[in-house]
């Protein structure tokens, strides 16, 4: 182009940038600022505000109903509601390595996953906390959930709140 | 397609010198040298061609063709699986993804989620993308045949580690191709390009991009096999012929 | 009748219509064939002409035109089954039920759309190996030979959403360790998955979202990189023989040399 060899003038208020170098800046500037704009617009568009997803906290029932040294699990829920000589508490079901439900096993007294062949402590093996992960790939324990009596005496999880271990519902 | 051709060394004395500053042998570049007062010499070269139409596209749609009638008569006699309804209160057991995922679902059966989901894949792109533009490619020689001793106390460390960290996660899967692939350099190492047995030659001339190159595809296939065919409930080992 | 064919189709080739819709003249001249592919804005893409020795079977085993071909039935057999299927849970897999034993030739084109797809799984995959081993990615290739990754990864992901889609308990799961194994990205790895997934859960919001990727954003972005990587071929001086090779890069080969 013939313009690219013509002289660049450059003024004395503003050495080093000439016009055509100040609309290159100005230009490219704000075609960044756009794409920015596009981003978070992107963004924004493709995380949807509204979920129809079912509520994280769910009413698990009377406490009676479930037995002492008993793991119940509740597949619409996804938990573990668990009564021991302690008390109450609620395990996540869903396996931390990759989100396959997990199964109580009675006669072993773990918690296993089928997919990628996790164990998880329950009763066994001792010296365990209940969740924590003793075989198999999974890289973290099974969460405890924030587990409450409401005020019709029933146990109510919220599924969204993960607690220290060892900390029992007592009735 | 043309080809410049360097003369001959007969055609002496030079009138000049000419040099290159980059190995020409590592990104090569077409230099002719024109030694005497001629015209540069270009020799064609006489490769015979065909018209793309319609030899070539006709050639084309009967491979295509062919490639139907063959996807058609499968599709003819072998259903595509299709299981119960979605339901999420019940993992089936095992769980497994299409065939060509298995070789990664087996490396998630040993390793965390993020080196085998995100770290492994990720690696293996960057390494094919890097593939072409890697020296070594370029230069197409023997691993061994250069600088014997520094490449063979590396290949020796790095082959040791890294079955090392594949026993130490206790992945036997893996390491067995490895620990074959590790063998057969090995073996090429001791072979030069003027071995006697052709086998051995052709070893000797592998470059390092020929051995990684296996090795992946030699692991891919041992891993998709063992996931596909001898894994059963909670990912224990079973024999396919037993079920 | 073959003749009879051949004076029928060159009247019509002669038709003012015909030579209107195709540049490429008429006649059986060279400079003919190769207007018929200069000329032609799909063809244009491949070059006019190959070496004779690039036709044989042996030099390539056909296995990248395998794989378009392939992708042409995907894309036949998939836009017909769209025209049966509701992407929304549960009424997914009624109607892949619905397809399997309602509609005439549904199960045929559903067999034929799934075992296209693992068959071009397999010859992406052969087809990089051979082209690896045939040393075809050497320079000028080398970009070549990235696109040519790129399309192994955009074929993945169009046959890892596609198995979303019959929403049966195989879908459900391959996609619920599949999103997992995304959230274990570092840092952003739970943003990653609920973009993902449109949502928390493997859910209605998910099935969309993957049937739009699998119908829409991903055909599309096979095809713009099928068009370069054909198109490079051409530019990047035709199928790669090892004989095509100045003697320069030939003779260090270590085949070549003299034993």
């Amino acid at each position: 182009m013939a313009d690219e060899k013509q002289q660049r003038v450059q003024t004395a208020a503003n050495p080093g940038v000439d016009r055509r170098e100040f609309f290159l800046r100005l230009g490219l500037g704000s075609m960044g600022i756009a794409a920015a704009g596009t981003a978070v617009f992107a963004y924004q568009f493709l995380s949807p505000n509204v979920l129809y997803e079912p509520s994280p906290v769910v009413n698990m029932g009377k406490p009676e109903s479930y037995q002492l040294d008993s793991v119940t699990l509740d597949v619409d829920a996804r938990i573990f509601v668990v009564h021991n000589n302690e008390g109450f508490f609620a395990l996540s079901a869903v396996c931390t390595h990759l989100g396959c439900l997990t199964a109580w096993k009675p006669d072993l007294g773990i918690i296993a996953c089928p997919c990628h062949g996790s164990k998880f402590a329950m009763f066994q093996p001792p010296g365990k906390k209940p969740g924590e992960k003793f075989d198999g790939p999974a890289p973290k324990p099974l969460p405890w959930l924030k587990m409450w009596l409401s005020d019709e005496g029933e146990l109510i999880v919220d599924r969204s709140e993960e607690i220290r271990p060892e900390q029992f519902v007592r009735v | 397609m043309t080809n410049e051709k360097t003369p001959d060394s007969k055609a002496s004395p030079k009138s000049f010198v000419a040099a290159v500053a980059s190995d020409a042998r590592k990104s090569p570049v077409r230099v002719a040298f024109v030694t005497r007062r001629t015209s540069a010499q270009v020799q064609a070269y006489d490769e015979p061609k065909l018209q793309s139409f319609p030899e070539v596209l006709f050639r084309v749609a009967i491979a295509i063709e062919v490639l139907a009638i063959i996807l058609v008569l499968i599709s003819l006699f072998f259903n595509a699986p299709l299981e119960g309804l979605a339901d999420a209160s019940h993992t089936p057991n095992p769980a497994k993804a299409p065939w060509y995922f298995l070789g990664l679902q087996e490396l998630l059966h040993y390793f965390p989620p993020v080196v085998a989901g995100v770290l492994v894949p990720t690696l293996v792109v960057l390494a094919l993308i890097v593939i072409p533009y890697f020296n070594i490619n370029v230069e197409a020689d023997g691993l061994f045949t250069k600088d014997r001793d520094k490449r063979l106390r590396i290949f020796w460390a790095v082959s040791v580690t890294f079955c090392v960290f594949l026993l130490v996660f206790d992945v036997i899967v893996a390491l067995v191709p490895t620990l074959i692939t590790v063998a057969l350099m090995a073996y090429a190492a001791t072979a030069t390009p003027k071995s006697s047995s052709k086998f051995r030659r052709s070893l000797a001339a592998k470059p390092l991009s020929f051995w990684i190159m296996s090795w992946f595809l030699f692991e891919l296939a041992v891993l998709t096999t063992v996931g596909t065919l001898f894994r059963g409930p909670g990912w224990s080992w079973v024999l396919p012929w037993r079920s | 009748m073959s003749t009879t064919f051949n004076r029928y189709f060159g009247e019509l080739r002669k038709t003012r219509i015909w030579r209107s819709v195709f540049r490429g003249g008429t006649g059986q001249s060279t400079l003919r064939n190769s207007m018929a592919i200069q000329q032609n804005v799909f063809l244009h893409l491949l070059p006019t002409k190959v070496r004779t020795r690039m036709i044989d079977f042996n030099a390539t085993w056909y296995l990248g035109t395998l794989t378009l071909g392939t992708f042409g039935i995907l894309v036949i057999t998939g836009i017909l089954l769209m025209l049966y299927y509701h992407p929304s849970a549960p009424q997914a897999y009624a109607d892949t039920k619905d397809l399997q034993f309602v509609v005439s030739s549904g199960q045929f084109l559903r067999n034929l759309h799934r075992w296209s797809a693992h068959a071009m799984v397999f010859l992406v995959f052969a087809h990089m190996f051979r082209v690896f081993y045939r040393g075809a990615y050497r320079p000028p290739r080398e970009f070549n030979w990235v696109i040519g990754v790129i399309l192994l990864l955009v074929t993945l992901l169009l046959s890892y959403t596609g198995y979303l889609l019959p929403w049966d308990q195989l879908a459900f799961w391959a996609i619920t360790v599949g999103s997992n194994i995304a959230s274990a990205v570092p840092i952003m790895g739970d943003k990653v998955r609920f973009l993902m997934l449109g949502g928390h859960f493997v859910n209605a919001n998910a099935l969309l979202r993957f049937y739009v990727l699998h119908c829409m954003i991903l055909p599309l972005a096979a095809l713009f990189f099928i068009a370069i990587h054909f198109w490079r071929i051409r530019k990047d001086g035709g199928l790669y023989t090892r004989h095509s090779e100045p003697d320069a890069v030939m003779t260090t080969a270590p085949a070549e040399r003299p034993l």
